[in-house]
């Protein structure tokens, strides 16, 4: 009995319900898991689920939903309860969506090739030359063997009478697999004596088998081929997903800009230079894959991609011009195909579909058209399926002439019953349809099927199911009947493991991100700490802390001041509503949530190179200065102790978790950067004028520096401005002085590859010139005495200062123009 | 008649260019009437990969990369053509325009397929009631191909106004024939969609037009242009050429370069550059007739 789990009672009987055929008892090989969900017990479930759903924010699965106002970053939603399939049907499936795989591979492969299927009249000409995702430059083109469709996507349906059907078939780039994974790790760590139990079919030899068949396409004479995962960039709704991928599987994530085309050749631009590229799996689609050849429109691509396909340099897989079975149109013809090409009938049966560029399927499908589906024949038509019943009458007779105009342009499908599934809402189970995504690879050893797939779940209300609108998601298990192979990418067997010590090349564009998040980070903990130290002054309103206050804030040296203008107009309340801004206000560039949200999407582009605890963080930063809008009094000295704590934590982990390899070169010469620019901008403070007299500003300093205890222990509570500056600015000792700043960032700088020797130079030279200032020599004017003559002294620090100002962001234009320039130049467009 | 055709395009470039990859297609096709004697491409600078393809439609395309920084890119072809005089006035008479459209889709033969494909959309040309309207006016029930394209092109040349001022390369077909003004490739991009908007199989032809100067004057070195026109499918007679923009069955006077669906399949030169700022363009074309 496994009602008392329901929110509701189970509807049965109009649809297929996947647990239960009466409704009452589970089916067979669903007894288990529903035996151990009531012994877990509704509360431990829910438990369970939130966990599910923290793992998953705090993981970062993300699905991006074009039009959608949360945008990009849209946690993934996963369900507790897997979607169960017993072997002997899985057998069934798998031979099926192989076949299919395979009729397909063939398919393209004639109509890339010699085109007999059109000669003999088995493939309708229409749809190969109607078809937009048709690419007449790869005609001919000799593509290395399984390439054509290396990965297949098989969307598929069980009607009411238990059978499944095929829904959609996707051939290009097709999204989830990496979803199916994530599922994967979740539930089965949510469930784990369940999942043992269960004898489930893994899904890592899949993903194995797809890493060799990738291999094997560069070809026997290259067995360590660098093999790149080219994604259309963060914005895409599965670039989560990308950069999963890549990560699990070794490859280097990619933009189209970081690549580009030499002697017929694709190199990746990398900061050590150019390097070969041999194998590019592809998440972008066809048409934009090179703007020399195909559309030309777009810059996501590679200019010259396809003359070095032709020239036979670079695998890509899925093929380009994949996509052109991607239509629905061809699915009446495939029974047919089936029998011609393979000599058999098709073992999984497409949902009936009609291609309305056949006379007698048009005239069917007017006499139905509330019994159906209408979608674009080509999926780059745009068009969203339509269920004509529900159109007023106006749409309906648009859609109608539209149809009768261009026939050719539609298929009609038949609307299947979907099947319900077990999920878990909040407080209970409750019934939702389901659609079942799977995946086949062609590999040199044959087809193979992942055990499972990706289960995703109509909301509510409706029947449609679809990942561009977003929605829920479920693992499904295969339940073996015999032992399972529990094979894990991390210990591969029986494969000696080549040791290698130089880790992946870093792309210029991920050396430009991460230079720029450790820039961000230190400035988040610097614009963190003034804040902190203006905190307790600004709420005091002591007349005192007036002078202080403007020193502090002269450090942050914000461009979008809410300040007034003129000195005399300054007021407590002129600060406080500063303070505030800077606390809280989004729409201002410098203010501390900016800075976060800038962590945070700088961080999400160069997610496979962070480890999950760094990305937990990133997240946690993310939503550190959120508000509580209905609190009147927010506590914002703790919000900045809070934050404070999450930056040093991100610190700790960048240096003692991060490989010490380019790209944590870059991202901690960033921060060292970033860090002797607040250093020289606070150094110039205390030569202010304003800061002679103030002591209150010298603390602060130190409480923004971190280094109150240095002093203390050195100087006791003697509060002196020379001694306050030895601590900040020549102990080479102290982590935050200026001169520590500076000897590690020509450190880091001549680790780099290709640095620049006169650079390199130059930046030693500074080093030498701030050890060769005497602060011990200087007279700092005591409180009172006349200003001008006493400055005097100070005149050559100052002057130092001033220089290393304007020479901070030159080196930083050095780095971007001799490591990142290139990843930032798109290819203009000429023509006549 | 014999024709020595010199092609040149030259950019420059405000900033030097590190990389440019491109695509010409400039080396006249070789069929009966228009046999290609010669062909050489000078590229400056030299390119590092030069590599020769026939894309789909039979073309002959050169792709190359330039790598070393440069100011300024030359690219020319010269070619010598042995033009015939065939024409669509003084072939074989042909059939109903009709029946040359509704029996394509069941056409399998290798004519039949060639020509088929030139009956969809293109990226450039889309299908649109008000130009299958337009061309119904000329396309009446039962009248041959030939009669019908010459009454078609005749209404065009009429009703559209050489203007070189009004359009770009990137003006939508729809503009074009909104404004009723244009240049040779517009018109034919016109007539194109015209044609396949009551199906029947059209393509875009890109090729030179031998220019005469007027009386007593020499003629001009390099003061031709590169001119585009229309070919419509008709069953049984073949391939048949129109030029709207000088209301003319292209005879022994135009050399064809390269067809395709559109503009777009055949530009002389097309290509993505890295760096290089804005550019300027200069093309020079040169049609010299030589005693054969």
């Amino acid at each position: 009995m496994t009602n008392d789990l329901y929110q509701s009672p189970l509807r049965y009987g109009a649809t297929y319900e996947e647990s239960s055929a009466d409704g009452v008892a589970p089916r067979p090989h669903w007894a288990q898991l529903m035996e151990s969900l009531r012994a877990i017990g509704p509360e431990e479930l829910k438990h369970r689920w939130a966990r599910a759903e923290r793992r998953i924010r705090e993981n970062g699965i993300t699905y991006n939903i074009y039009g959608d106002p949360q945008g990009v970053n849209r946690p993934w939603q996963t369900d507790i309860v897997p979607l169960l399939i017993p072997a002997e049907e899985w057998k069934t499936i798998e031979a099926g969506v192989v076949q299919r795989a395979e009729l397909l591979s063939l398919i393209l492969e004639d109509l890339y090739g010699e085109q007999t299927l059109l000669k003999d009249g088995h493939f309708p000409a229409a749809l190969l030359y109607g078809n937009p995702a048709f690419l007449r430059p790869m005609v001919g083109v000799k593509v290395p063997p399984h390439s054509h469709l290396h990965m297949l996507a098989v969307d598929l349906a069980r009607s009411p009478d238990g059978q499944w059907w095929v829904l959609a078939d996707r051939t290009q780039a097709p999204s989830g697999s990496g979803y199916a994974l994530e599922n994967r790790t979740i539930v089965s760590d949510l469930h784990p004596e369940l999942f043992r139990n269960s004898n489930v079919l893994r899904l890592a030899p899949f993903f194995r088998a797809q890493r060799d068949a990738l291999i094997a396409m560069a070809g026997p004479e290259k067995p360590n081929p660098r093999i790149v995962l080219m994604t259309p960039g963060p914005h895409n709704e599965t670039y989560f997903e990308h950069s999963y991928l890549a990560k699990y599987l070794g490859f280097t994530l990619v933009e189209g800009s970081d690549m580009t085309v030499r002697d017929r050749r694709v190199f990746l631009k990398t900061v050590g230079g150019l390097e070969e590229v041999d194998v590019i799996l592809r998440r972008v689609d066809d048409n934009f894959c090179d703007p020399l050849e195909l559309r030309g429109d777009s810059l996501l691509g590679v200019p010259g991609l396809v003359d070095a396909i032709v020239a036979g340099n670079v695998a890509v897989a899925n093929a380009l011009g994949s996509g052109l079975i991607e239509s629905a149109a061809i699915m009446p013809f495939l029974p047919g195909l089936a029998r011609h090409l393979l000599g058999e009938g098709l073992k999984l049966k497409s949902v009936a579909t009609w291609w309305c560029g056949q006379p007698k399927a048009l005239d069917w499908v007017m006499g139905h058209l509330e019994s159906v589906v209408v979608k674009p024949a080509f999926p780059a038509g745009g068009m969203e399926p339509v269920f004509a019943s529900q159109l007023p009458e106006k749409e309906r007779e648009a859609l109608i002439e539209r149809m009768r105009a261009k026939p050719h342009e539609y298929v009609a499908q038949e609307q299947v019953a979907l099947s319900t599934a077990p999920v878990w809402e909040n407080e209970g189970l409750n019934s939702r349809a389901v659609v079942l995504r799977t995946y086949v690879l062609n590999t040199p050893t044959g087809w193979c099927a992942i055990p499972g797939g990706l289960v995703r779940v109509a909301e509510a209300t409706g029947s449609v199911v679809s990942m561009q609108r977003g929605g829920h998601s479920k693992d499904a298990w295969v339940l073996s009947d015999t032992p399972v192979d529990t094979f894990s990418m991390l210990r591969p067997r029986n494969e000696p493991l080549e040791l290698r010590r130089v880790s992946r090349v870093v792309p210029s564009s991920v050396a430009d991100n991460t230079f720029w998040l450790g820039r961000y980070v230190e400035r988040a903990e610097n614009i963190a700490r003034i804040l902190r130290s203006m905190a307790p002054r600004v709420s005091h309103g002591e007349a005192s802390e007036l002078g202080s206050l403007t020193l502090l804030h002269g450090c942050l040296a914000t461009r979008h001041s809410k300040l007034p203008r003129r000195r005399a107009a300054v007021t407590y309340r002129s600060f406080e509503r500063e303070f505030v801004s800077m606390l809280t206000d989004r729409k201002r560039p410098d203010s501390l949530p900016s800075t976060l949200h800038e962590i945070s999407r700088i961080g999400g582009s160069v997610r496979e190179r962070l480890s999950a605890d760094m990305m937990l963080l990133i997240g946690q930063l993310r939503t550190a200065m959120d508000v509580d809008p209905k609190d009147p009094d927010p506590d914002y000295a703790a919000m900045l102790t809070d934050c404070l704590e999450l930056l040093s934590a991100f610190s700790g982990m960048e240096r003692e978790n991060i490989n010490r390899g380019s790209g944590w070169l870059f991202m901690s010469f960033g921060r060292r950067l970033e860090r002797a620019v607040y250093n020289t901008r606070q150094l110039r403070v205390i030569t202010h004028p304003l800061a002679v007299e103030n002591w209150s500003y010298l603390e602060a300093l130190l409480e923004v520096a971190d280094s109150s205890v240095t002093y203390r222990t050195r100087y006791y509570t003697t509060l002196q401005p020379l001694a306050v500056l030895d601590v900040l600015l020549a102990d080479e000792t102290n982590p935050r002085s200026l001169d520590f700043q500076l000897e590690h960032l020509a450190d880091l700088y001549g680790k780099l590859p290709r640095h620049g020797e006169a650079e390199l130079a130059a930046m030693l030279d500074v080093v030498t010139r701030l050890r060769g200032i005497d602060l011990q020599a200087m007279r700092y004017p005591a409180s009172g005495v006349k200003q001008g003559r006493a400055q005097n002294d100070l005149r050559p620090l100052d002057k130092f200062l001033g220089e290393l100002e304007g020479m901070l962001p030159a080196w930083s234009n050095n780095l971007s123009s001799r490591y990142f320039s290139h990843a930032r130049t798109l290819p203009s467009r000429m023509g006549q | 008649m014999n024709y020595k055709v010199s092609h040149r395009t030259t950019y420059e470039y405000a900033y030097p260019v590190s990389v440019g990859n491109h695509v010409v297609c400039l080396k006249p096709r070789s069929f009966v009437d228009n046999e290609l004697l010669s062909y050489s491409l000078r590229i400056e600078p030299a390119p590092v990969t030069l590599s020769e393809r026939v894309d789909y439609f039979g073309n002959l395309l050169a792709y190359f990369t330039v790598q070393e920084p440069h100011k300024e890119l030359v690219v020319e072809a010269k070619s010598e053509i042995v033009r015939g005089c065939g024409s669509a006035c003084n072939g074989r008479d042909s059939l109903p325009w009709e029946m040359s459209t509704a029996a394509l889709a069941d056409d399998h033969t290798p004519e039949g397929l060639e020509a088929y494909q030139f009956q969809f959309e293109s990226p450039r040309i889309k299908m649109r009631p008000e130009y299958a309207a337009y061309a119904l006016a000329s396309f009446t029930p039962g009248r041959t191909m030939r009669e019908a394209l010459l009454d078609l092109t005749h209404r065009i040349h009429t009703d559209f106004k050489f203007d070189s001022k009004v359009t770009t390369v990137r003006t939508s077909t729809e503009e074009v024939f909104k404004k009723r003004r244009g240049v040779c490739q517009d018109f034919a991009h016109v007539q194109t969609a015209c044609l396949r908007s009551i199906g029947v199989a059209a393509r875009y032809v890109s090729g030179y037009l031998r220019t005469y100067p007027p009386p007593g004057k020499p003629r001009l070195v390099g003061a031709d242009a590169s001119h585009a026109w229309v070919s419509a499918y008709c069953r049984g007679a073949g391939w048949l050429d129109m030029d709207p923009t000088n209301d003319v069955a292209p005879s022994d006077g135009h050399v064809t370069l390269a067809w395709g669906r559109d503009y777009g399949d055949v530009s002389p030169v097309r290509g993505l550059i890295l760096g290089g700022g804005g550019h300027a363009l200069k093309v020079a074309v040169d049609m010299e007739p030589v005693e054969g």
